[in-house]
């Protein structure tokens, strides 16, 4: 799978998917993550984001390098805003969370594995080496 | 670190929830039953068709669109940034049940429930955020508190703001 097919298949179960990101807001949320030593953005990600700022099905998000503004009740913090204020949470070290539903969490670390995680406690429940079967699971998971 | 009820509450006050009521539980693994994910789903969906006892909350405090309401109450659609949370997790023993729901704003209240339990996690003794109603709403968001005549109050004063406006006193 790549990038358009992923969208493509989470199109047609719903999502809605945000304008994409400027170059220049997906570096600045790289090198904030970095500072905050999150793990840095993989290739998926930085591709991902040249076509979605964000994505959402019911209650599945993915986190984009900026706040989503969707009104007054509904913003979608950016991927950034998530992970710092997770920084003193020792469960996470060396991972970044880069969606959620109302069940789990979602993780990469810098070695391209990506994560489902316990929402209650951060456990690892399952690894992934395919990053748009964790996205995609992250998002239908959350699918009303 | 154990939290105390008193540290609990300064952290879920600090989270934005400061009349958020907290329940203390001695977290013990159980067994979730394999067709649980299935039976969460429709139970989110029955819980949703309860909802019609709640349109204060949902039509003043969340301010929903006449469609939102029916399609949530229909049981059709969940609207933007609202989340159902157990009451108790299914892996502490919390039961797949309709009194075990309530709902929420996904961000920040939803997303910052996350973190203070995870925040608790390896505790002894685990405080989960426990509202009264089934929708929580914090009172500085408009939301309606337990007790007295507030629901009618809010209505009687929207009413007269509305005649007022038309011109109708």
């Amino acid at each position: 799978m790549n990038t358009t097919e992923f969208l493509s298949l989470v199109k047609s179960r719903g999502a809605t998917i945000y304008p994409a990101a400027a170059k220049r807001d997906t570096e600045l949320a790289n090198n904030a993550l970095q500072s905050r030593r999150c793990a840095m953005l993989p290739s998926v990600f930085l591709d991902l984001y040249n076509f979605a700022s964000a994505i959402n099905i019911g209650n599945g998000y993915i986190f984009g390098p900026i706040n989503v503004d969707r009104g007054i009740n509904a913003p979608i913090p950016s991927i950034v805003d998530i992970n710092i204020n997770l920084i003193s949470t020792p469960e996470i070290r060396g991972k970044t969370i880069f969606g959620r539903n109302d069940l789990f969490w979602f993780a990469f670390d810098a070695f391209g594995t990506f994560y489902m995680l316990d929402n209650l406690s951060l456990r690892v429940l399952r690894k992934y080496d395919d990053p748009y079967r964790a996205m995609t699971d992250c998002l239908i998971a959350g699918k009303f | 670190m154990q939290l105390s009820q008193d540290a609990a509450e300064q952290r879920i006050a600090d989270l934005g929830m400061d009349d958020m009521p907290l329940e203390p539980l001695r977290p013990t693994p159980h067994q979730i039953a394999p067709d649980w994910f299935k039976r969460y789903h429709e139970l989110v969906h029955a819980f949703t068709t309860t909802l019609t006892d709640s349109i204060q909350e949902l039509a003043i405090s969340l301010n929903l669109s006449q469609q939102d309401f029916i399609d949530l109450i229909m049981g059709r659609r969940i609207p933007t940034n609202l989340s159902v949370r157990f009451r108790v997790p299914l892996v502490w023993g919390g039961k797949l049940e309709i009194d075990n729901l309530f709902m929420c704003l996904t961000f920040p209240y939803s997303h910052n429930m996350d973190r203070f339990i995870i925040e608790q996690a390896g505790n002894d003794v685990i405080w989960l955020p426990n509202p009264s109603k089934k929708i929580y709403i914090p009172t500085h968001l408009g939301g309606i508190g337990d007790g007295g005549n507030a629901t009618q109050d809010r209505l009687s004063e929207i009413a007269t703001q509305i005649a007022t406006s038309r011109g109708m006193e």
